[in-house]
């Protein structure tokens, strides 16, 4: 029985190998696959809005216009180049070279159809908010020209719709109807077209070797496979099998991990997430002072050395290097100083401490839980009485956004430009997460947006966000700089915005 | 026997509308706003607002959950609200997996338990027996998900033979046809699919599957134990039947009757144990999925889940009663 | 189900008990001695435990266990936390729960019983439908379902869990009442209402303390084991209540690089519910070997 089990045992496991290096070199074709901790829900392009998916679909039908991190400004892709007619029309004018997958060419009518119907008015999207924005009209001028119409001024219009705006096709909308379109024919006019999608495990994209940005990228995959891989164990095993090429997001610890390994490396990039500590201006957080002492209690340098292993820059105000805006020598500059925290909180009439709660997602940002609970000593260090909650996401963000939430570690993603953060947490009465009003913040909120002018547009953000670190209805942490794994037969920057663009892969 | 088994499943029907009725309650008694949970950081109010009246969360209660009610009985769970899909197809895409899954879990042990059982019940106070107890009681005291991690570390971790986790990898499998992939394989006589199902469903199959494992040896050695006093027993020993004979012919048919009824009774813990199984495998299931649906307070899904799971539950006992009837001719209604 | 009386027991074939008695002692040995270790370091807690389980280091962050004599025995956590002492304060939360919720389900269920098997009809029929009700969800399912929409918390949790622990002791006493009940018209028609007392002293309750004995020990390893899995999905005790749960939760993205992280509190869990089975069988086997129920039930 011994010799007879041992050699079939054999003879799986040789198959196995040789099946599993077999699904690695594919002969003719590259394929990369790609772990990603985000899930991928939905047939339709509209129904998410998760960063990852917006780069996804983005690359199948466009996209509209991009971000390029390195020269730090917006590119024309789909929409060639644009101009502000006045304050609050945009003109858009749209790449002829831009064919859908049966050979008609992408129209304004395509975007005007993608904007009004489907991401503004169909009631099962949910971009209304970030995609559109600002927007409330977007008319077609003439067959490759698009008018996109404000309700008030807005200078960031472009952190809307570039990377973000997905165009699909009108013509098979109208023709098949709405889930036929998505599921069986859908079409766009990007460099990738769409190959198969799992709702909750996969999506492959492959490439279209006639478009234009393909051919200028000839290293890029042909196919890219998307691989939901929530846990983060099983991610980075899959990252060291070989079952994936890339793997997102990998905790600071587990990178010697793979870094040990001779076929991979390890690349970093820092998030444009900001960290942060919300507190709503309800006792005791009514009171500046006792704002200023959790923001001096925090010694955020130990913790990113340790816990975070260096992977994190210290915020010293809303933003940092490489956001729009970012300046280096804001001032103040809340440093870790928990004597000072004690006298702030006796100024305020706390001399023998105050009981705090602090609430904490698990599980939605980089070891949010870790490193919440090594606040609780620190703040308690600082004449604080702290507590931690983990409520579950779904309670805990019910709650912030209906501001019942004094005091919570939160992050805001996507910030190339803080103008929509600052906005939606700060401004009066946008949202009640934190309810903060100060009226010269508002003042200077309202002239960023509608300024034209870069300069003195960073002028008034600048003077705004020295007014948030000082009053402080919000502690600012850090962003964490996000590890990916990577094999070494591929070459990759990660964004910082998490967006995963297939044209960035070079494959060997 | 009928009429005890129609009057059985007529009876079930208030126990189902009460059951509907109590998952309504929680799920709504719960703090968390689905809507907020699905519409992303960036929306306001006004979007809140109409995503509420779309989906008839402004209604009052009792109204919604008579449109829930007389909609459900027709299978109609309404549509998911973080899907958009009509919630019967979401779980009709995640089922099988689960029903795979808990499928070879249960064959694993039947397979490992059962003759084991046997042969420790038939050799009493042995080493074998001893090794057969002890196994089984380990089977019973372990986590299961405390043994996924371990699996996962040992057999994916460290010595790299088992893929780490999902259901097939990537462009090996054909196409769905019934959406067991173990099937499909065999039936399209792709034994490339079938091995790389096999390797990926071995680990959670196993995890999920100790406890029962370790039960059915339990049950099928005490029923051995007890058969091999019986009078018939003893008559065939005296016939001077060979040893063997008499295990397997009188002893295992007879004990199998207390075996049926236990895997019938551990299918609902199986059936639940698979939603820890899933999360710490990252199995594409409807376990996951429920894990999924509750964090994101999806009303229709979280109610078509449990009604579902529950239906499951409620449908598998009767059958087990009917089957224990037929098999034991010494049960009458 | 089959009645369970002392006679029954009694009457059982002598060859079966003799032969089971060597095997017998061995694990009831065995079992009581984990149990009662468990129970010990429950109650010692943190009179045992070396180090306050909650004393973050984060200079020492993951050390690897350096064995008895040294400052970490099992090492440390993610946030420089002595894993020895956490273990041991997990068992006290363990212990707690475990204890809280037999006892809570054994009362409820008991009570309810008896209520139905005495009073019968339509109060019997609602207590009947109630049980259909709450057995019909597929057992981690409610108890999940529970936590989530009600929050964390250890009230909540032996909420959660009692949901449907109780309806096993509810049916054994509804059983019995309802047995006596029949007996005590059979009895009344012969002799003469004296004998009711005797019946219960002398029947019933040393039944209903064997029944419960064995259900109970189960109960407590199930009850362990849901805990655990409830905290594991996160939706348990909060996080400045160390339990074994949440620590192999915690551990989940350190399994590759510190595997003393997963590995003890998974093994203290696992041995725990050994011991109890052991005990469980043992008594068991002991009281009344005809109970066929081998697992541990919900």
């Amino acid at each position: 029985m011994n010799r007879y089990l041992s050699r079939h045992i054999a003879a799986g496991l040789a198959g196995l190998f040789l099946l599993a290096s077999a699904a690695s070199h594919v002969a003719a074709q590259t394929r990369v696959s790609i772990g990603v901790t985000e899930t991928i829900e939905t047939h339709n392009p509209y129904g998410d809005s998760v960063s990852l998916l917006y780069g996804i679909w983005s690359e199948i039908t466009g996209p509209f216009c991009t971000y390029n991190y390195e020269k730090g400004d917006f590119e024309g892709r789909l929409a060639d180049r644009w101009k502000v007619q006045n304050p609050t029309t945009w003109l858009f004018y749209l790449n002829q070279n831009y064919k859908f997958n049966d050979g008609t060419p992408v129209t304004s009518d395509d975007v005007v159809h993608s904007m009004m119907t489907r991401v503004i008015n169909d009631p099962q999207s949910k971009q209304k908010a970030s995609v559109a924005g600002p927007i409330v009209k977007a008319e077609a001028v003439d067959k490759y020209t698009v008018k996109f119409t404000t309700d008030q001024p807005a200078a960031p219009l472009l952190g809307f719709v570039c990377d973000r705006l997905i165009v699909t096709s009108k013509a098979a909308y109208d023709k098949y109807g709405k889930e036929a379109a998505d599921k069986e024919h859908m079409m766009g006019g990007g460099p990738y077209r769409l190959k198969d999608l799992i709702p909750g495990q996969r999506m492959v994209i492959a490439k279209r070797p006639d478009h234009p940005e393909a051919k200028k990228n000839p290293d890029a995959p042909d196919e890219v496979v998307y691989r939901v891989m929530r846990e983060t164990e099983q991610r980075v095993a899959a990252l060291l099998n070989g079952e994936i090429q890339i793997a997102q997001f990998i905790p600071p610890h587990l990178r010697q991990r793979v870094e040990k390994s001779p076929n991979l490396k390890i690349v970093g990039t820092d998030s444009v997430e900001i960290m942060f500590l919300a507190m709503q201006p309800k006792p005791p957080f009514d009171k500046k002072e006792v704002r200023q002492a959790v923001c001096h209690a925090i010694n955020r340098d130990q913790i990113i050395s340790t816990l975070l292993e260096g992977f994190a820059s210290r915020l010293d105000g809303p933003i940092g290097p490489g956001q729009y805006g970012y300046d280096p020598n804001l001032k103040p500059k809340m440093n870790y100083d928990p004597e000072k925290s004690k006298k702030l909180l006796a100024q305020a009439g706390y001399p023998n401490g105050v009981d705090v709660q602090l609430q904490t997602p698990v599980g939605r940002y980089t070891l949010d839980k870790q490193l919440t609970e090594a606040m609780i000593p620190m703040l308690n260090a600082a004449g604080f009485r702290a507590r931690l909650l983990t409520p579950e996401w779904p309670t805990l963000w019910a709650n912030v956004q209906k501001g019942t939430v004094p005091f919570y570690y939160m992050g805001r993603g996507s910030v190339q430009d803080p103008s929509a953060a600052l906005h939606q947490y700060f401004y009066t009465g946008e949202t009640p997460r934190i309810g903060y009003s100060n009226p010269k913040l508002d003042s200077l909120l309202d002239k960023e947006q509608a300024e034209f002018d870069p300069k003195k547009r960073k002028q008034y953000l600048s003077q705004a966000m020295s007014i948030l670190t000082e009053d402080a209805p919000a502690c600012f942490l850090w962003r964490h700089k996000l590890l990916w794994g990577l094999n070494n037969r591929v070459d990759y920057k990660p964004l910082p915005d998490a967006h995963i663009f297939a044209m960035d892969i070079k494959t060997k | 026997m009928t009429s005890y088994l129609t009057q059985r499943a007529l009876g079930t029907i208030p126990v189902l509308l009460l059951i509907s009725l109590v998952v309504f309650l929680l799920i709504h008694a719960a703090p968390g706003d689905p809507t907020l949970m699905l519409l992303g950081e960036e929306t306001n109010a006004a979007e809140v607002a109409k995503a509420k009246a779309r989906w008839g969360l402004d209604r009052p209660l009792p109204i919604q959950y008579l449109r829930f009610i007389t909609s459900a009985v027709t299978g109609d769970f309404g549509k998911s609200f973080k899907y958009a899909e009509p919630v019967s197809s979401v779980i009709k895409t995640r089922l099988p997996a689960t029903i795979e899954l808990a499928i070879v879990s249960i064959i694993i042990a039947t397979l490992l338990a059962i003759p084991l059982g046997v042969w420790a019940g038939s050799k009493p106070n042995s080493w074998i027996d001893n090794l057969g107890t002890s196994f089984g009681l380990f089977g019973i005291s372990m986590p299961s998900f405390w043994l996924g991690i371990m699996l996962i570390l040992v057999l994916a971790g460290i010595l790299n033979i088992l893929p780490t986790s999902g259901r097939s990898t990537y462009g090996v499998a054909g196409p769905e046809i019934t959406g067991f992939y173990l099937l499909d394989s065999i039936m399209q006589k792709n034994s490339q699919a079938a091995w790389d199902a096999l390797t990926h469903i071995f680990m959670p199959a196993l995890a999920l599957g100790m406890n029962m494992l370790g039960i059915l040896m339990r049950v099928t050695r005490s029923a051995v134990l007890e058969v091999m006093n019986e009078e018939y027993v003893v008559a065939a020993r005296a016939k001077g039947l060979a040893e063997k004979n008499v295990v397997w012919r009188h002893v295992t048919s007879n004990a199998l009757i207390p075996v049926i009824t236990v895997v019938g009774l551990e299918l609902g813990t199986l059936l639940s144990g698979s939603i820890i199984v899933e999360t710490v495998f990252a199995w594409p299931g409807s376990g996951s999925l429920l894990i999924t649906a509750l964090n994101a307070r999806d009303y229709p899904l979280v109610t078509g889940l449990v009604m579902t799971y529950t239906v499951a539950f409620v449908i598998i006992n009767l059958i087990i009663d009917g089957l224990y009837a037929v098999v034991d001719p010494r049960i009458r209604y | 189900m089959q009645s369970l009386t002392l006679e029954s027991v009694t009457s059982q074939s002598p060859g079966l008990l003799t032969r089971l008695r060597p095997w017998l002692h061995v694990k009831a040995c065995t079992g009581s001695l984990i149990v009662l270790s468990f129970i010990a370091v429950g109650i010692l807690g943190p009179a045992a435990a070396p180090l306050d389980p909650n004393k973050q280091e984060l200079t020492a962050m993951l050390k690897a266990p350096q064995g008895i004599g040294a400052a970490h025995v099992l090492g440390t956590d993610n946030l420089g936390r002595d894993i020895l002492s956490r273990v041991i304060h997990g068992a006290r939360v363990s212990l707690l729960v475990a204890f809280a919720v037999v006892f809570v389900s054994g009362l409820i269920g008991v009570s309810l019983g008896a209520v139905s098997g005495y009073f019968g009809g339509k109060v019997d029929f609602l207590i009947q439908k109630l049980v259909e009700v709450v057995w019909a969800f597929p057992p981690l399912l409610l108890g999940i379902t529970i936590m989530a929409f009600l929050g964390q918390g250890l009230f909540n949790l032996i909420l959660a869990l009692v949901a449907q622990r109780w309806i096993p002791y509810c049916r054994v006493v509804r059983g019995q009442a309802l047995s006596l009940r029949e007996r005590e018209f059979v009895v009344a028609a012969q002799c003469l209402g004296a004998s009711k007392r005797r019946i219960i002293l002398r029947h019933i309750i040393p039944n209903l303390v064997q029944t419960s004995l064995v259900i109970g020990t189960f109960a407590m390893a199930s009850s362990i084991i849901a805990e655990a899995s409830l905290s594991f999905l996160g939706v348990g005790v909060p996080p400045e209540i160390p339990t074994w749960g949440t620590m192999l939760a915690d551990a989940r993205i350190y399994i590759s690089t510190a595997w003393w992280l997963p590995l003890f509190p998974g093994l203290c869990i696992f041995i725990t519910v050994l011991g109890i089975n052991l005990l469980g069988d043992a008594l068991r086997d002991i009281l009344d070997p005809r109970l066929t129920r081998a697992g541990p039930g919900r």
